[in-house]
């Protein structure tokens, strides 16, 4: 039983200190800062910002200007 | 759509495409991290990252489909046996004792984790910007998981379940599972290593949550529970602890994630606030693992634990509200898409539901208000609007998106599409309508000494039909779905060189050709 207590308190405590060490790993790479720039990063360069990109991959219809891009 | 494709890529060598000029900004002034200038190359990248998880991701994706059915199936049973006992009643292994765990492990274990984690490792791949890491090994993992869930589940209808909920799967089970989600969580792991992204997305610290917490959460479950099992009222607070945890630091992360990534990326506009997102995500780590006492309100339990679990569970409103907000800011001015756009359709319907279930959680564990609706059918209404209306439609819509770029091959027929999506989404409409209205007459009747329990027996009936109705409906879509997964993985039907919408496609170009006026103003 004092073992099952070991077991459950040990892990609240790996839960919350994970918590703790990967909250001041982010903190310290700055990941908390610059947010413009992290909403920003799911974007590649050859989706534009403010353009619905839901569109089928893979082969394009007419390809113009010889791009062939594929995703 | 074409138009919008001739123009980009008419300017192969633009370095900042149409509408990126904030950001071009907004990078100057203090990001560190360059973002590949050249378009070509950046998307010859994402078209490699996407091909690396193809065969894992979908072999995920593939046992998650048939389990889905086979829950399906499992729920109807457990349904029709509620309002109907007699119903299939000669054979032991199916009795509702049985078919009832059964449809619970085959769906969370079976269909919402397998093809959350192939969600996962597509996503990981995509954020990191870098290739999956270990696609054999993921493969093995996937095929060990379902040879597992299918053991697991022949083990409950033969009657060898744990009987205790949310961890039904007989002892030699878990082991399993365990393997199986390490190999996927070192994969995770090393794949994030390699990243050529340097900024670590809010859906990135998700997916840390959801595929570091719950090995470790599960092997301690098993540890007190089945192994080693923990006696009286311990056993409770574990219990709940876990089943707790597995919506809030499982399912929810990867569902958020989801949204997170996919609402943006069709979009193609930032999330609204990243700021709130950030707040967002590090309040509910720390509020969530609070929570789990909630669920024995009223229970043999210590109230400090139960009161604690009470103000975690209203304090989860700041999480859910910056959630709510920002998913709302960033869909405001394109609602319309929903017309057009299957995935986000799915996604938004799955996104504006998580904020209805949360909210409803925290009210309903208030002691006044469990007092009426616990132990009734008003909290397996609240169940499902969690697990199938959040969860289950973020997890189609996702399917929506990812398939056909790892298949190659567009979804075969919009008329499949809008008979899975009102199917699902009306069938819930009546499973939550149902339940809860009949769930509050059955909480009242219950609390009134005067009712004789029979009569409260009898008063459910109409309201177990009208479930057993929206199971038939929800079935139907997830048929639709099934017939339109296997269509897709067997390259079946004719080929489409144009996105499959649900409406008129030159109208949706047009549509999507006018931006409206928020595209000069960057988010803040
Ligand atoms: C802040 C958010 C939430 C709060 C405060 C909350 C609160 C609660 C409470 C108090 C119960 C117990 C009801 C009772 O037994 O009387 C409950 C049950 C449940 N909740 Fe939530 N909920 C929240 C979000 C969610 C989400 C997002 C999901 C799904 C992903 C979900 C799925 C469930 C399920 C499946 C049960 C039933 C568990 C069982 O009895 O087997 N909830 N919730
Ligand atoms: C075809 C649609 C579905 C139907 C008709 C259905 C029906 C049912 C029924 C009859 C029960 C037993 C309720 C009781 O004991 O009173 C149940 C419980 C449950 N189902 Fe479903 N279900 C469906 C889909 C799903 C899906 C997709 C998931 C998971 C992703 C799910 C997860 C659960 C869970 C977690 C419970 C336990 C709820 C609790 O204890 O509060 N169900 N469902």
């Amino acid at each position: 039983m004092t073992l099952n207590y070991i077991v459950f308190a040990a892990s609240a405590l790996l839960f919350g200190g994970s918590a703790v060490v990967a909250l001041a790993w982010a903190m310290r790479k700055g990941q908390l800062e610059n947010f413009q720039r992290g909403a920003t990063s799911i974007f590649d360069a050859d989706e534009p910002i403010g353009r619905v990109t839901d569109s089928f991959p893979g082969q394009k219809p007419k390809p113009a200007g010889g791009a062939t891009k594929r995703s | 759509m074409s138009d919008t494709r001739r123009e980009k890529s008419s300017s192969p060598a633009s370095p900042a495409p149409r509408g990126g000029k904030a950001i071009g900004r907004a990078s100057d002034r203090g990001g560190s991290v360059e973002r590949p200038i050249d378009p070509e190359r950046a998307a010859r990248r994402r078209f490699r990252v996407d091909e690396s998880t193809r065969v894992p991701v979908l072999t995920f994706f593939t046992g998650g489909a048939f389990w889905l059915l086979a829950g399906s199936i499992l729920a109807l049973l457990a349904s029709i046996k509620l309002h109907t006992p007699e119903f299939l009643d000669g054979a032991s292994w199916l009795t509702f004792g049985r078919v009832r765990p059964a449809h619970l492990n085959t769906m969370i274990y079976g269909w919402a984790s397998p093809t959350g984690i192939g969600v996962i490792l597509w996503l990981t791949a995509r954020l990191a910007k870098a290739e999956l890491r270990f696609p054999r090994l993921l493969v093995a993992a996937a095929v060990v998981w379902n040879v597992a869930v299918l053991w697991g589940t022949i083990g409950i209808l033969r009657g060898e379940g744990t009987s205790i909920e949310w961890i039904e799967f007989p002892p030699y089970v878990p082991p399993l599972l365990v393997l199986a989600f390490s190999i996927v969580a070192l994969s995770v792991a090393t794949t994030f290593h390699d990243r050529g992204e340097a900024h670590v997305y809010v859906s990135q610290w998700y997916i840390f949550g959801a595929i570091f917490w719950f090995p470790w959460l599960y092997t301690v479950v098993e540890l007190l529970m089945v192994y080693r099992p923990m006696a009286g009222s311990p056993q409770a607070s574990v219990n709940w602890w876990f089943a707790h945890n597995v919506l809030g630091l499982w399912l929810t992360p990867i569902g958020l994630a989801t949204i997170y990534y996919l609402i943006p990326k069709v979009l193609g506009r930032p999330v609204h606030s990243y700021y709130l997102s950030i707040v967002g995500f590090w309040s509910l780590a720390l509020f969530y693992n609070w929570a789990g006492a909630h669920h024995l309100i009223g229970g043999p339990v210590p109230a400090w634990l139960v009161t604690v679990s009470i103000v975690a569970s209203m304090m989860m409103l700041i999480p859910v509200g910056t959630v709510a907000i920002n998913h709302h800011f960033t869909m405001v001015g394109r609602f319309a898409i929903l017309k057009y756009s299957p995935t986000l359709r799915f996604i938004v319907f799955g996104a504006m539901s998580y904020t209805a279930v949360s909210v409803q959680g925290s009210f309903q564990s208030l002691r006044d208000w469990n007092e009426v609706t616990h132990f009734t059918h008003y909290t397996i209404a609240h169940a499902h609007l969690g697990v199938y209306s959040f969860f289950t439609m973020t997890m189609f819509g996702a399917l929506y998106y990812i398939m056909p770029r790892l298949t190659r091959w567009e979804w075969a027929s919009a008329r499949l599409i809008r008979v899975h999506f009102w199917g699902t989404a009306g069938g819930m409409a009546i499973y939550w309508i149902g339940l809860t209205w009949g769930g509050v007459l059955q909480g009242a009747a219950m609390n009134d000494p005067k009712v004789p329990f029979l009569d409260i027996v009898k008063m459910m009936i109409p309201y177990l039909w009208s479930r057993s109705l929206a199971g038939v409906l929800m079935t139907t879509g997830h048929v639709a779905f099934a017939a339109l997964f296997t269509m897709n993985m067997l390259h079946l039907g004719k080929r489409r060189y144009e996105p499959t919408l649900l409406d008129d496609p030159r109208e949706y170009a047009r549509l999507i050709a006018s931006p409206p006026a928020w595209e000069e103003t960057p988010a803040s």
